[in-house]
């Protein structure tokens, strides 16, 4: 069974229209969205009613969560005084531009997706605002997804698609008990994955090209695509609709707008 | 330096090339030499002390025994010139060479020119000006005037991870296509860095410049940023650049814990040194 697993859209419509013809190409039977639906992009109503109205189920992401409960993250969000200002930019605007029932349906968002063997979170099964990177310690992504019970973590937030397999993990533990012998235990963890999906809206990885995952349940075999769309008329529309028009040649430049993890040891503390 | 003077009396000698072909860096090679009184000039550069060219800055800088002088002060200068001194005056792309007040001067006129100008003997606006051409970056010349805008900084510091970001934004084009940048700008750790990109030349230039460490308070020597290129959007760079400064109280918090470590770090040096001439003792 095929499955398509999709990102952090950030209100781009245009990468999503993009993104879901080639899914329709690839033949998937479902589709699995990793949230932030909204934030940075010119058509965060538009977004939601497409995911909405083809019955896409979505984790709730980091930004949908801002503009359900306001911004509140701790510094983890933005890696630059000028990230933090225009990340707020970003939320104003969408702030206002969202309907009521956008923000109550982002608000519905559950933090984690169940399928079988697989688990779909937005960030980390910790946080949304957690940034499970491909340098992570790999004690610390491998204790991730046992927290799960799943096989297979699919997450985004990075705007980076990886995939990285935690194999052959032998885990030791002693335990020294007050009036016993000291006894020791081995485990062996079967083969885990993370497989981060990148953005179909916002990408940063050079190219302001849309990726997403195609994911084979049966094969256990992982596809990354990237899909080329008309960016521009993106571009247009962010300046048109009033949003910073730097966010219209970062997006150009396949350079994220403001938000980048640069630190794969910390944990969010909101 | 020697073959400039033969005799030993003062010296002019002026330097003109296109933006980013080096006339500054070409200058300051002679710009060490202790046995001669040094003048800098860079007419046209403006006399507002709010936004003072990044090259006389640098210059006074870099180089502290030369005399950065201004337009106001170089007829002075030129008609009463010390015993063996020696002037460099740094033509900006924007002047009219054939118009200069200096051409009638008995000087040295040097081009700083692409590497394949330099090589050819046909005519350009450098080969009927200059009486020696020498080869600078190899760079294009632009074909057309660019702009030229000039943002004084001084007082600001900037958050680091922010400069970065509106550096490449800069010289990647998003306010307009760049052919030069050149800027002071001021960190929190109290340093001050010289900061150079030119188009077609590899990387943004990062140079901490030498100077006593500002911990205080808002520097108030000068820094400030300039960037040559077409149709240039201002305003936006402005904006940009407001938000990547520290706030008076992020600026006071940066300064107290680099305070606390540079004290930290002096007393463990004045341990080390102590205890070394203790076991050489």
């Amino acid at each position: 069974m095929k499955l398509a697993v999709i990102s952090c859209i950030h209100g781009n419509i245009e990468a999503l229209d993009a993104v879901l013809a080639d899914i329709d190409t690839q033949k998937a039977e479902e589709i699995y969205c990793l949230g932030d639906l909204v934030g940075y992009g010119p058509y965060p109503n538009e977004v939601v009613e497409k995911i909405r109205s083809r019955g896409i189920p979505s984790c709730q992401g980091c930004w949908d969560e801002d503009i359900v409960d306001g911004l509140n993250a701790c510094e983890c969000s933005y890696p630059s005084q000028l990230a933090e200002y225009r990340g707020h930019l970003a939320h104003e605007w969408t702030d206002k531009e969202i309907h009521p029932e956008v923000r109550e349906y982002l608000a519905t968002l559950p933090i984690t997706l169940k399928k079988d063997n697989l688990c779909f979170v937005h960030g980390s099964p910790n946080s949304q605002h957690e940034y499970l990177l491909p340098s992570m310690d790999g004690f610390a992504a491998l204790e991730r997804v046992l927290a799960t019970d799943a096989d297979v973590l699919f997450c985004g937030h990075t705007h980076v698609p990886y995939e990285r397999k935690l194999e052959n993990a032998a885990l030791s533990v002693k335990v020294n008990a007050v009036e016993s012998s000291e006894t020791e235990q081995q485990f062996q963890v079967p083969l885990k994955r993370i497989i981060n999906a990148g953005s179909v809206g916002e990408p940063r990885h050079g190219r302001p090209n849309a990726t997403y995952i195609i994911y084979d349940t049966d094969a256990a075999q992982v596809t990354l695509r990237e899909v080329e769309y008309d960016y521009e008329k993106t571009c247009q529309a962010i300046i048109d609709k009033g949003l910073p028009p730097i966010f219209a040649w970062r997006l150009a430049k396949g350079m994220e707008f403001a938000e980048l993890a640069d630190d794969p040891t910390h944990v969010c503390e909101r | 330096m020697s073959d400039l003077n033969p005799l030993g009396t003062p010296g002019i000698t002026l330097v003109a090339g296109p933006p980013g072909i080096g006339k500054t860096t070409w200058i300051s090679q002679f710009l060490s030499d202790s046995n001669h009184p040094l003048f800098y000039l860079c007419p046209g550069a403006g006399t507002e002390t709010s936004t003072e060219a990044i090259d006389r800055l640098r210059v006074g800088y870099c180089f502290p025994q030369v005399t950065v002088i201004d337009d106001s002060q170089a007829a002075d200068l030129l008609m009463n010139l010390p015993n063996q001194a020696q002037v460099y005056i740094e033509v900006g792309f924007h002047l009219d060479l054939a118009a200069l007040p200096f051409n009638e001067l008995p000087c040295r006129k040097v081009a700083i020119v692409p590497p394949e100008l330099a090589q050819l003997t046909a005519q350009s606006e450098w080969h009927s000006w200059a009486n020696e051409l020498v080869a600078g970056n190899n760079i294009q010349a632009p074909n057309n005037i660019p702009e030229f805008r000039r943002m004084a900084l001084t007082g600001q510091v900037f958050d680091p991870p922010s400069l970065e970001v509106l550096l490449t934004e800069i010289t990647g084009g998003a306010y307009g296509p760049v052919i030069r940048l050149k800027g002071i700008f001021e960190l929190p750790d109290g340093q001050a860095f010289y900061i150079d990109f030119v188009e077609g030349l590899e990387g943004i230039e990062y140079t901490e410049l030498k100077l006593v460490r500002s911990l205080k308070g808002r520097p108030t020597r000068l820094s400030g940023l300039e960037v040559v290129g077409h149709s240039l959007q201002q305003t936006a760079m402005a904006e940009t650049l407001q938000a990547s400064c520290l706030s008076d109280e992020l600026l006071t918090q940066y300064q107290r814990q680099y305070r606390q470590h540079y004290k930290a770090a002096q007393s463990t040096d004045d341990k080390t040194t102590n205890q070394t001439e203790e076991s050489v003792a």
